[in-house]
Order: C-alpha cells, then sequence, then structure tokens
C-alpha cells in the first residue's frame, strides 16, 4: 500500500513532452482513479459521514420532529446520567453480548474442532449448522416466540421432562433476557464455527503431529498449539461478536419490544425508540454519540491488540 | 498441563495419520473412535433442524392443535389452507416482490460502486487516495443506531421517504464490498493493465473488460454477502417504509406476527414461506454463502 506505483510498464508507455499548466500523462491517468472512488465517495459523504457528524452536533440540542431545535448544551448528556432506560439499555446490551456470545464461542469451537477432523459427511453438518445463519432474524424471532409461549416446546419438551414447572419465557423479567441469548446462540453458533474452522485448517498439521511424537496430551496440544495458534481468529471473533452484538435491534424489538419492565431493552432499540417513538431527538442523539464512543474505543483496542502481538 | 504424559489417553483420533503412513489415502474402515463424535454432532443437528420442524409442523395444525399435550409433531388432519390463506389474505406476495427488488437493486448498485471504487483505491495514485481510503475504513464502525436520526432527515429532505429510493440508495455502498474489491483488485498484474493502455484502451474500458473479469470470485461474494444483509435489514425500512406500497418482507412478518401473532399456524405458514427463498438459494450455493458470509474472517 505504501509503495509507490512503480508501474512496471511505464518505461514503454508513449512519453508524452510535458508542458507547461497541462497535466502529465501520469497525472492524468490518476485523474481516472478518483474519478472511479468518486460515486462511493458521494455516498458516504452523504449517507454516513454528514450524519454523524450531524448527530454529534444534534445532541446539543433539544429537538424533536415538531419543535425546533433549541441548543442545550451538554443538557442531553447529563441527562443521560440519572436515566433509568439509559442505565438499563447499556447493562442489558453488555449482558446480552456476554451472555451470548461466550457460550456461542465455546460451542463454535467444539463443533469446529470436531469437524476438523477426518469423519464423513463434514459437509452435512457444516450445512445444517449454518442454515440459521442465513436466515431471516424476523423469520427466527417468530419461530421462537412460539417456542418460548407457555405452552410452547421449551416448556413442554425441554422443562416438563425435567420436573421443572414451566416459565413465561417472554414475560418474566427474570427470563425474557436468557430467551433471547438462547434463541442468538442457536442462530449465531454456526457462523463462528466456520470462522473457527477455517482457522483450524490453516494450522499446520505437522505442528500436530510434532506434538504427538512428543507425547502431549490433548489439552496440552489444544492449550499450546490450537489456542496460540488461532489468536488471529479469536481476535476477528471477538471484534466482531463485540460489534455485532452491541448493535443488536431485532431480536429485542420483535420478541419483547425491549420488556418485560425495559429487561431487554438495549442500546439500539433505546435509540429508536427514544427518537421515532418518544420523540425526544436529542436524547437520542446523546445515546447515540455515545454508543458511537463505546464501539470506536473497543475497535480501537482491538486494532491495537492485533498491531501489538504479531 | 504439567502433568506426566499419558501416552493412551494421547490416542487422539483428531490428527491419527500415521507418521509412517506414506499419505492419507489410506482411511478406509469406519473408525469407531468417532462414534461418540458423530452422537453429538447429530444430536446438535437435531437442536438446530428442531425449531425448524416446530415450525412448519405448526403451519401445518389447525389453531386448536398447536398447544395439544403432547406434541404432536404431525397433525392429524395437514392443514395446507394455512399457506394459501397466508398467501391471499395478507400481501405477503407483494412484501416479497418489495424485497427482492429492494436487495437486488442494493446489490447491484454496490457492486458498481464497490468496483469501481476498489479499483480507484487499489491501482492509481493521487493526491487524498490513502486518506479518503482511511475514511471508508473507519466508516464501518458507525453503528447504525449512532448515526439514524440525520440519516433518516436527509431522506426525509430528499422526499424519499416511503418510496424506493428511501430503501435503496441510502445502502448504495459499502465500506466493506471497497475494501474486498481493493484486495482483490491489487492482485491484478500492472503489466496486464498497461499492455491494455498501449494498445489504446480507455480507462474506463480496461475496468470493464479486464478488471471486472478478473474480479469474479470477489464480486460474486460481495453480492452474496450485500443481498443477505439487505435481505435481513429491518430498522431502516422501519423508518423508511412507513405505509404498505413499499414495505418489505421481515415487516410484513413482523406486522403479522404484531396483528395476528396468536394465529400461529398462519404465523408460521408466513414465516416459512418467508423462508424457504433464501433456504433454496442457500442450499443450491452453499459453499460460496458460506464462504461469502465469512470471508470478512480472512481479512479481519
Amino acid at each position: 500500500m505504501q509503495q509507490v506505483p512503480a508501474v512496471p510498464g511505464a518505461a514503454a508507455l508513449p512519453a508524452t513532452p510535458r508542458r507547461r499548466g497541462t497535466l502529465s500523462y501520469m497525472q492524468k491517468r490518476n485523474l481516472w482513479g478518483l474519478l472511479f472512488v468518486l460515486p462511493a465517495m458521494i455516498f458516504f459523504a452523504v449517507f454516513a459521514i454528514y450524519p454523524i457528524l450531524r448527530t454529534f452536533y444534534l445532541s446539543f440540542f433539544e429537538f424533536s420532529v415538531v419543535d425546533p431545535p433549541r441548543y442545550v448544551g451538554l443538557d442531553n448528556f447529563r441527562g443521560l446520567d440519572g436515566d433509568p432506560r439509559f442505565r438499563a439499555s447499556l447493562i442489558n446490551s453488555f449482558k446480552y453480548v456476554f451472555s451470548t456470545y461466550i457460550p456461542v464461542w465455546i460451542i463454535a469451537l467444539i463443533l469446529a474442532m470436531a469437524l476438523n477432523t477426518k469423519i464423513r459427511a463434514r459437509g452435512l453438518f457444516r450445512t445444517v449448522y449454518f442454515i440459521p445463519v442465513v436466515m431471516s432474524w424476523v423469520v427466527v424471532a417468530a419461530i421462537w416466540k412460539l417456542i418460548f409461549n407457555r405452552q410452547g416446546l421449551m416448556n413442554t419438551l425441554f422443562l416438563d421432562p425435567l420436573g421443572i414447572s414451566p416459565k413465561n419465557w417472554l414475560t418474566d423479567v427474570n427470563w425474557a433476557p436468557d430467551a433471547i441469548v438462547i434463541m442468538s446462540v442457536w442462530k449465531e453458533v454456526g457462523f463462528f464455527m466456520v470462522v473457527f474452522l477455517a482457522g483450524l485448517q490453516a494450522i499446520p498439521s505437522d505442528l500436530y503431529e510434532a506434538a504427538r511424537v512428543d507425547g502431549s496430551n490433548g489439552w496440552q496440544v489444544f492449550a499450546n498449539i490450537t489456542i496460540p495458534l488461532l489468536r488471529p481468529t479469536l481476535l476477528f471473533v471477538s471484534v466482531i461478536s463485540m460489534i455485532t452484538g452491541l448493535q443488536v435491534f431485532v431480536p429485542q424489538w420483535v420478541m419483547t419490544q425491549g420488556g418485560p419492565v425495559d429487561a431487554t431493552l438495549v442500546m439500539s432499540l433505546n435509540i429508536y425508540q427514544t427518537a421515532f417513538v418518544f420523540l425526544d431527538g436529542g436524547k437520542a442523539a446523546a445515546m447515540s454519540v455515545v454508543l458511537f464512543f463505546i464501539i470506536g474505543a473497543i475497535t480501537l483496542v482491538q486494532f491495537w491488540l492485533a498491531r501489538t502481538r504479531d | 498441563m504439567a502433568t506426566t504424559t499419558e501416552p493412551e489417553i494421547s490416542a487422539q483420533p483428531r490428527v491419527s495419520v500415521p507418521a509412517s503412513q506414506p499419505a492419507y489415502r489410506h482411511r478406509r474402515r469406519f473408525n469407531w473412535g468417532h462414534l461418540g463424535l458423530y452422537a453429538g454432532l447429530i444430536l446438535f443437528g437435531i437442536l438446530i433442524l428442531m425449531p425448524f420442524a416446530y415450525m412448519l409442523s405448526t403451519a401445518l395444525k389447525s389453531r386448536g392443535e398447536v398447544f395439544s399435550k403432547p406434541i404432536k409433531w404431525i397433525p392429524a388432519e395437514l392443514q395446507w389452507n394455512n399457506f394459501s390463506d397466508a398467501l391471499s389474505q395478507y400481501s405477503m406476495g407483494h412484501y416479497f416482490m418489495n424485497s427482492i427488488i429492494v436487495a437486488v437493486a442494493v446489490t447491484f448498485l454496490n457492486l458498481a460502486t464497490c468496483s469501481l471504487a476498489g479499483y480507484g483505491f487499489a491501482k492509481f495514485d493521487y493526491p487524498g487516495r490513502n486518506l479518503m481510503f482511511g475514511i471508508v475504513l473507519a466508516t464501518m464502525m458507525i453503528p447504525l443506531a449512532s448515526m439514524i436520526i440525520p440519516l433518516f432527515m436527509v431522506v426525509k429532505s430528499f422526499g424519499w421517504v416511503d418510496s424506493y429510493w428511501g430503501l435503496i440508495i441510502p445502502a448504495g455502498t459499502s465500506a466493506f464490498g471497497i475494501f474486498l474489491m481493493r484486495q482483490q483488485m491489487s492482485a491484478i498484474p500492472d503489466d496486464l493493465l498497461n499492455a491494455a493502455r498501449i494498445d489504446g484502451a480507455s480507462e474506463p474500458r480496461i475496468f470493464l473488460s479486464m478488471v471486472l473479469p478478473n474480479s469474479k470470485t470477489a464480486l460474486s461474494s460481495l453480492a452474496i454477502f450485500i443481498f443477505m444483509w439487505n435481505w435481513d435489514s429491518v430498522l431502516w425500512p422501519l423508518l423508511v417504509a412507513t405505509g404498505d406500497k413499499y414495505r418489505t418482507l421481515p415487516l410484513g412478518v413482523a406486522l403479522f406476527e404484531s396483528s395476528y401473532g396468536t394465529n400461529y399456524p398462519q404465523l408460521m405458514a408466513v414465516a416459512f414461506l418467508a423462508m424457504v427463498p433464501v433456504l433454496v438459494v442457500f442450499l443450491v450455493l452453499q459453499r460460496n454463502f458460506i464462504e461469502a458470509m465469512t470471508m470478512q474472517s480472512i481479512k479481519g
């Protein structure tokens, strides 16, 4: 990327004599490059860069769809400090990320290791596990809403035989977050399994050979070869989990609308509701800024970790 | 970890190519050590598929049968009319068409903008190139929710609320797509491009006839990725498609759910119909699909 394009064939090109005020051949050609980049840059300017800058600006105003904006300084941010919904959404989002993705990583890694052997029908298993990944969240949520019905599959097929009394999964403050986590684990495991599988397949098999010759046991191989060599994959997996998990919206929106009693209110859902249901644009903008910085900080930390090691 | 070596246990089937064997071709017999592995994998497969079976089974039940105890996986009488009713009474076909139109348009728009920009970043040098590329990468970490209020205002000021434009244009390019295309196009030899230049080909012509055909893999991956990502998008259509006319399929399913949520057989029929097209495409193209959806990991 840093190399100045040396253009191996440049010498063979017709050497146009350069006159003052006109563009050289190379400059003209590079102008095409700028032209090629332009459409995408216009899209970014209008639909990403302007909106995010505008969000920062609007976070200093009080406004709704009907009233004209009024400058309030940092009031919106001060307001967040004691705001129970904001607090709940912040906690719920992080809880969602950890309680969903840690099981997802563990299950996905186990499945990937199982499929990284010489068993048959690996492709079939991989395809089956991947099916939920390609399903629409809305469709998935519709199915799981039925599963979590008081008389649904979860209670009758799993809890009943164990003698556990049926739960009101989606209307009980204690169980609604878990219900969504269970659904998300089911949906996401296939994706991470494939990512882990790609990482595992990149580990040279002679390393395992050598370890076996040295008489290492399964755990030693796992802890000293698999995990260290999987580090780039693990890093990617943690970044993508944090970034997508903290932005989660659809499962909570479809399953519970953030309820019961804000138990499943996550940040994106809170921003959406604050802005477009409660019409408090300034507060929603302030929340957006906070979300932006949280995700930005996490991304930078991950990049920094990636750069300092290897 | 620090324990003494346990040779018996370490005979792990995980990497079971015997060192003395010449090559991999030797495994023919069924490995009984793998039996537990199969059992676990099949059990997990059942857990993955069970919700789908439950959906299909419920979609074919009458309303009274949904919660019969014990669970009836095969209904007494198959209620196929749930499917026809779902299609005829609620405009699912209409929402489906909207989703197709929007997702296809967004995909083509992205293929165009991302391949052009990828080429512009990969093979040319001009002031501000690296800065612009840095900005493109930085936009990847902006959460949609963080910019959604002004984005909505922009689209509203263009008069695009409740129109295909509003659903399509804001999704017209993607930082990840540009990154991907740039990676692929950097690998095209400069000599090839220069040879075409010497032959007098114009820059747009080189792009169309040399660069694009050499980037087919990345283009098809990008197409699948963008299509899927857009097919599933909810938050943005929820704001922009305010009326019934431009409502997309996910919104249609969600609306059906909030309006007739207790009519589980029909809800499951609707969900099933919404799922089938994607499922079929996935099963046909599954290798490309899995590559496309996980390719971010290659260059994480």
